[in-house]
C-alpha cells in the first residue's frame, strides 16, 4: 500500500469515526433547558437595562441643557433689554449670576463692536478688564456671534425654524449655552452662561434589581426541572417565562421614565417662575418675555404633555425589547435543545474549511456587504448634501423614501408623459434591454454562422475587425457615436442627406433618441454574442450535419434541429449576463443621450446617478439604487430557475 | 567623535524644524498654473522661516468630494483653494469653512476687487480670500472680424456676414444652451436664479426676454449652429469656420496657434436697453479649513499669497486673471493685453451665486435649456418647470 492510499484510508476511517453522532452530554437535557433559561434571561435582561441605562443617560442631559437653556435665555433677554452693552449691563449681569449658585461664569459679547462687554470668565479677565476689544484667541467667541446672527437672519427670511438659534456646547462636564442678544430686532451679540448640570428629576434604574428579574425565571426553571423529565414542555415554559420577564421589565422600566418625565415638567415651570422673578428685579419688563424661554434650540417654546413627553424613549424602548427579546429567544432554543452541540460539532470537524473561506469572507464583508448595508442604511434616511455630517437617528425616516419612488403613478402631466416618474424610467429601461439583447443576439449569431462557413477566406480578418467595438473602451464608442447623430455635422445626418432626406434631430424627440442610443449599443454589444456563438458553433461535431445530411435534413431543418439546440447551453448564459449589463449600461445612455429629451431616455442607473450627484438628495438616490438592486434579485432569482431548467434539458 | 558631530547636527536640525509650523495647502493647478503657485510657495518659504508651506495638488475632479469629506473629520489640509461655488454648501454642512471677518481689516479688504469679495462671502459672513477669478469675454478671430461688435445689433450683422450654413460655418458660436454661458444675457436684462432673499426666481421676465433674443439668434438669424458643445466650438474654431465665441480663459488653452485670436469686452444687448451682457464670475478664494490647528499661520500665508508680489507671478507665469486690483497697475501686467481684457470684463461681471442652494439649480435648468431650443416647450413654459423643480427639490432637500 502506497504513502498516499494510506493516508486516503487513514483520513476515510477517522472521517468514519467523526460522522457517528456524538456522545449523549452527561448533563440531563432538563438541566440544559435551566441553563439556558439562565443565560437568556440574563442577555435579555442586561440588553434591556444597558439600553434604558442609555435612554435615562440623555434624558438627564436633555433635562439638564433644558434648564442651562432657560437660565441663558432669562440672562439673553435681560441684556437685550439694557441694549447688549455698557455698564448698566455688567452690573445686571453681575447680579444675575449672584442669583444662580449653579452658574459658573457669564459672559456678554458684541459682535458690533467686536468687544467682549461683561464676563466673569477667568480667562477673559486674565486678558484685561472689561468692557474690551476682543482678542485674537477670542475670534471662536466672534465667529460664533457671527453663527448666531447669520442663523437667526436666516430663518427669518425663510419664515421657517430651520437653523439652531442658540449654541449649546460642554467643557469639562460644565454646559456653556450661548443665547443670541437683540437690538432694534437685529442680532448684535451674545449670552454665553457656563454652568455645572442640573440633575432634573430621573431615577437612574438599579442593575442589581434587574438582575433580579433575570434570575427569578431561572429558579423556576431550575425546581421544574427536578419534577418534570419531558423537555419539550419545559422547553416550552421556559419560552414563556422569558417573555413574561422581558414584558413585566418593560412596563417598570417605561412607568419610571413617565414618572420621571412628569416629575421634569414641574421642575421646569416652576423654573421659568423663579427667573423671571429675578429678571424682573434686575430689568423690569423682562419677565413678559418669560414665556418663551422654555424652549428648544431654535427658540421655538416647547409645549410640553408630559404623557407624550416621554413617547418616543417609550417607543425605543419598546422597538429595542423585540429585538431583544427574539436574540433572547433563539439563543434559549439553541442552547436550551441539542442545536448548539450540533453546530460546535460542525465546526469543529470543518475546521479546514471554514479556515480556508476567512479571508474571501472577510474580504467580502469589507468589499461588498458593508457598503450594501451602508447604502440601504442610508436609503431609510433622508440624507440629503445639507445634513450628511448629522446622525442616522435625527434623518430617520423609515421607508418614506420607498412609499415616494414606488407609489408615485403620477404618470401624465399637462405636457404629456412624466418622464421622471419611477415607472417610466422602469418602462424604458426593460425596453432597452430588450431591444438591446435582441440586436445583439441576432447580429452576433448571424455574424457567427458567416464566419463559421467553411474555406472563407480571411476569415482571422474579419473575425478580428469584428471584434474591435468590444475591444474599444465604450465611453470612446459612446463619444464617437455621440458625435456622429449631430444634427448639423453628424456623419449619420450627412448620409441622409446624400440620399435627399432632411437631417434628423436625433435627441429632440423620445423615439429617435433611443433608436440613437440602441445603435451605438448594439455597436457595442453584438462582438460579445459572436464570440460565444462562434464558439459554441464550432465545438458542433460535422457528423451530426453529416447524418442529417445523408437523412435529407434541410438547412433550415439543420439548423432548427442542431444548431440551434446545441447553441442553447452557451447561448443562455450569455443572455443572462448580458440583460444584467445592458441593464445597468450607465456609460452609454450618459454620454449619448443623456437622458435628452427631457429625462425621457434615462434607464434607472443614470437617474439614481442624477437624483445623488445633481440633485444631492443621497437616502433618495440609496433608496432607489436598492430598488434597482431588488429588481435584478428578482430577476436572478428568476434567471436561476430558467437555468437549472436548461441544464436538466441538457442533462 | 565625528558621528557623534553628526548625530548633533542632526538633532539641532530636527529641532529647528519642529519650531516650524507646517502649513498644508490644497490646490488643483496642473502644467503652468502649478509651476507659478510651486514658486510662489517656495519664495514664501524661503522669505521667513517660522511657516512651512507644503503644497499638494489634488485632481480637481475629486477635489469637492475630497473637502467634503476629509475636512469636517479633521483629516484634511490647513488651506485650500476652490471656486465660490460649492461655499455655501460647506458651510451649511459645518466645519469646514473658517470664518476669516476676525482677521479682516479695511486695508486688506481694499486690495480686491470689490465684486470677487462679495463672492467670498455668505450669509454677510467673509469665508475666504479671493485668490483668482475667471470669467468669460467675447473671443474672435482677428481674420474674419476686423472690429469686434460694441452692441448686439453689431454682433448679428457681423456674424450673419460670417455665416454661411452649408459649408458649416458660423458667426457666433457658443454654447447657448448652457445656463452658464447664457448667462451673460440674463444678467443684462437683470435676470438671475436667485432674488436678495435667496428664493429661486427662474422664470422671471427677464430671464424669458434674454432666452427670446438666444431664441431669435438661433431661429431667425440663424447665425449659431445646432447642438452645441465644448467639442464643436472648439473644431469650429480652430478651423477658422467660428468668427465670435464666447468663453473664458479655459478656451484659450485649446485655441489653435494658426489662429490669430483677439478679445473684447462682450456687447451691449440693444433689446435690453443698450445694457451690457454680465457673464457670470467664478472666484477661486483661498479658504481656511476649521479644524486646523494653525489658522494664524493659515492665515498668513492666505495673505501672502493674495499680495500684489505673489499674483503678479500668478498672473505672468501661470497665466491667472487675479483678484488683486493692484495688480493690474504692474506695468508688465499692464502690457498682457489678455489680463487687460478679462479685467475689462470683470466691471460687467456678476459672481455666481454661492448659495448651497445653487448646486440644485443646474440640472433643471439644463433640462428647460435643452426643451427650449429643441422647441419641445415655449421659453415660458420650459422655464416655468424649471423654477416649478428648483422649489421642490429645496423642500426636499431642507425638510
Amino acid at each position: 500500500m502506497s504513502a498516499q492510499a494510506q493516508m486516503e484510508e487513514i483520513r476515510r476511517l477517522s472521517g468514519e469515526q467523526r460522522a457517528v453522532p456524538p456522545p449523549e452530554p452527561e448533563r440531563p437535557l432538563s438541566k440544559r433547558v435551566a441553563l439556558a433559561m439562565l443565560l437568556a434571561a440574563l442577555l435579555a435582561v442586561s440588553l434591556l437595562h444597558s439600553v434604558l441605562a442609555k435612554r435615562f443617560a440623555t434624558q438627564t442631559d436633555a433635562r439638564a441643557e433644558r434648564a442651562a437653556m432657560i437660565a441663558a435665555r432669562a440672562a439673553a433677554d435681560v441684556a437685550s433689554a439694557l441694549g447688549g452693552e455698557g455698564d448698566a449691563l455688567r452690573a445686571a449681569m453681575a447680579a444675575w449670576q449672584k442669583e444662580h449658585p449653579n452658574v459658573e461664569a457669564v459672559r456678554v459679547a458684541n459682535i458690533e463692536n467686536r468687544s467682549l462687554e461683561a464676563s466673569s470668565f477667568a480667562e477673559d479677565l486674565k486678558e484685561g478688564e472689561m468692557p474690551r476689544q476682543m482678542q485674537r484667541p477670542e475670534k471662536p467667541l466672534y465667529d460664533l456671534g457671527q453663527e448666531l446672527r447669520a442663523d437667526v437672519e436666516t430663518n427669518v427670511s425663510e419664515g421657517k425654524k430651520r437653523e439652531d438659534e442658540v449654541a449649546v456646547s460642554r467643557e469639562r462636564g460644565a454646559i456653556l449655552i450661548a443665547a443670541p442678544v437683540e437690538k432694534d430686532g437685529s442680532v448684535v451679540g451674545f449670552v454665553q452662561v457656563k454652568g455645572r448640570p442640573e440633575i432634573v428629576a430621573v431615577e437612574a434604574p438599579s442593575f442589581w434589581f434587574a438582575l433580579a428579574f433575570a434570575i427569578a425565571p431561572f429558579v423556576v426553571v431550575f425546581a421544574l426541572s427536578f419534577v418534570m423529565k419531558r423537555e419539550l414542555v419545559l422547553v416550552v415554559i421556559a419560552c414563556a417565562l422569558l417573555v413574561m420577564t422581558l414584558f413585566a421589565y418593560r412596563q417598570w422600566a417605561m412607568r419610571t421614565l413617565e414618572g420621571g418625565a412628569r416629575a421634569a415638567e414641574q421642575r421646569f415651570t416652576e423654573r421659568v417662575a423663579r427667573e423671571a422673578g429675578i429678571a424682573a428685579r434686575i430689568a423690569p419688563g423682562t419677565e413678559a418675555k418669560a414665556g418663551t424661554w422654555d424652549a428648544d434650540i431654535r427658540r421655538v417654546p416647547l409645549k410640553v404633555d408630559p404623557a407624550r413627553a416621554v413617547e418616543g424613549e417609550k417607543s425605543a424602548v419598546a422597538n429595542a425589547s423585540y429585538g431583544i427579546g427574539l436574540l433572547a429567544l433563539l439563543l434559549l432554543l439553541f442552547v436550551g435543545t441539542p442545536a448548539a452541540s450540533r453546530t460546535a460539532s460542525n465546526l469543529s470537524e470543518h475546521r479546514q474549511a471554514y479556515l480556508f473561506i476567512l479571508p474571501a469572507m472577510l474580504g467580502m464583508l469589507l468589499l461588498v456587504f458593508f457598503p450594501f448595508v451602508y447604502g440601504i442604511a442610508v436609503s431609510f434616511t433622508s440624507q440629503t448634501i445639507y445634513n450628511v455630517n448629522k446622525p442616522y437617528s435625527e434623518i430617520w425616516i423609515g421607508f418614506q423614501n420607498y412609499a415616494e419612488i414606488l407609489g408615485d403613478f403620477d404618470l401624465r402631466t399637462p405636457a404629456g408623459i412624466n418622464f421622471e416618474n419611477f415607472y417610466w424610467t422602469f418602462f424604458f429601461t426593460i425596453a432597452w434591454t430588450v431591444t438591446n439583447v435582441t440586436i445583439g443576439v441576432t447580429v452576433g449569431l448571424l455574424l457567427a454562422l458567416i464566419l463559421n462557413t467553411k474555406d472563407l477566406r480571411f476569415k482571422a480578418l474579419y473575425r478580428v475587425l469584428l471584434v474591435l467595438p468590444w475591444a474599444m473602451p465604450n465611453y470612446i464608442t459612446s463619444l464617437i457615436w455621440k458625435g456622429m447623430f449631430h444634427q448639423q455635422f453628424g456623419v449619420i445626418n450627412q448620409v441622409i442627406q446624400l440620399f435627399g432626406g432632411g437631417p434628423i434631430a436625433w435627441f429632440e424627440r423620445p423615439f429617435t433618441s433611443f433608436c440613437a442610443v440602441i445603435a451605438t449599443n448594439g455597436w457595442l454589444s453584438f462582438p460579445f454574442m459572436m464570440v460565444v456563438s462562434l464558439g459554441a458553433l464550432q465545438s458542433i461535431p460535422a457528423d451530426l450535419y453529416e447524418a442529417a445530411r445523408v437523412d435529407g435534413a434541410t438547412r433550415w431543418q439543420q439548423f432548427r434541429s442542431i444548431t440551434l439546440p446545441s447553441l442553447k447551453p452557451a447561448l443562455v448564459p450569455a443572455v443572462i449576463l448580458s440583460v444584467v449589463w445592458t441593464f445597468n449600461m450607465f456609460n452609454i445612455i450618459y454620454l449619448v443621450s443623456a437622458g435628452e429629451p427631457a429625462h425621457s431616455t434615462e434607464i434607472l442607473t443614470t437617474q439614481a446617478y442624477k437624483i445623488a450627484f445633481e440633485q444631492y438628495r443621497y437616502g433618495y438616490a440609496a433608496a432607489y439604487s436598492t430598488v434597482i438592486f431588488a429588481i435584478l434579485l428578482i430577476y436572478g432569482v428568476f434567471q436561476n430557475r430558467m437555468s437549472r431548467a436548461t441544464e436538466a434539458i441538457a442533462a | 567623535m565625528k558621528k557623534a558631530f553628526v548625530l548633533a547636527a542632526g538633532l539641532l536640525l530636527a529641532v529647528s524644524v519642529q519650531a516650524q509650523t507646517e502649513i498644508v495647502v490644497w490646490h488643483a493647478y496642473r502644467g503652468g498654473e502649478k509651476t507659478a503657485f510651486e514658486k510662489v510657495v517656495n519664495q514664501y518659504n524661503a522669505s521667513q522661516k517660522k511657516i512651512k508651506v507644503s503644497p499638494l495638488a489634488v485632481p480637481y475632479d475629486a477635489f469637492a468630494d475630497k473637502i467634503t469629506a476629509a475636512v469636517p473629520r479633521g483629516k484634511g489640509p490647513d488651506v485650500f483653494i476652490y471656486a465660490q461655488d460649492r461655499l455655501g454648501g460647506w458651510v451649511t454642512a459645518g466645519n469646514t469653512i473658517e470664518p476669516i471677518d476676525f482677521y479682516l481689516d479695511k486695508n486688506l479688504t481694499g486690495r480686491f476687487i470689490p465684486s470677487t469679495m462679495q463672492a467670498m462671502t455668505y450669509r454677510k459672513t467673509t469665508y475666504g480670500l479671493p485668490l483668482n477669478y475667471k470669467v468669460m469675454t467675447m473671443i474672435y478671430n482677428k481674420a474674419l472680424v476686423k472690429t469686434p461688435p460694441k452692441t448686439t445689433a453689431e454682433l448679428v450683422t457681423v456674424a450673419k456676414a460670417n455665416t454661411n450654413a452649408a459649408s458649416g460655418r458660423f458667426g457666433l458660436v457658443y454654447w447657448y444652451s448652457n445656463w452658464y454661458y447664457h448667462a451673460p444675457l440674463f444678467n443684462a436684462f437683470g435676470g438671475g436664479v436667485f432674488d436678495a432673499a435667496g428664493k429661486p426666481v427662474v422664470n422671471s421676465a427677464a430671464n424669458v426676454k434674454s432666452v427670446d433674443v438666444m431664441m431669435k439668434w438661433a431661429e431667425k438669424d440663424k447665425i449659431l449652429p445646432a447642438e452645441p458643445s465644448t467639442a464643436l466650438i472648439t473644431s469650429l474654431f480652430n478651423e477658422g469656420k467660428a468668427a465670435i465665441v464666447f468663453s473664458g480663459p479655459w478656451f484659450l488653452e485649446e485655441v489653435s496657434p494658426k489662429i490669430q485670436w483677439g478679445l473684447a469686452v462682450l456687447p451691449t444687448v440693444t433689446e435690453a436697453g443698450g445694457k451690457p451682457m454680465k457673464p457670470w464670475m467664478t472666484v477661486e478664494g483661498v479658504y481656511i479649513a476649521a479644524p486646523s490647528k494653525k489658522k494664524d499661520q493659515a492665515f498668513e500665508f492666505a495673505k501672502y499669497l493674495t499680495d500684489t508680489a505673489a499674483t503678479k507671478i500668478l498672473a505672468l507665469e501661470g497665466s491667472q486673471t487675479p483678484a488683486n486690483r493692484n495688480v493690474y497697475n504692474d506695468p508688465q501686467v499692464a502690457a498682457n493685453s489678455t489680463l487687460k481684457a478679462f479685467r475689462a470684463q470683470v466691471d460687467h461681471a456678476v459672481p455666481m451665486p454661492n448659495v448651497p442652494e445653487m448646486t440644485l439649480m443646474w440640472s433643471p435648468v439644463t433640462t428647460a435649456m435643452n426643451a427650449i431650443v429643441q422647441k419641445a416647450s415655449s421659453p415660458k413654459a420650459a422655464l416655468d418647470k424649471a423654477q416649478k423643480d428648483i422649489v421642490e427639490g429645496i423642500v426636499k432637500l431642507k425638510k
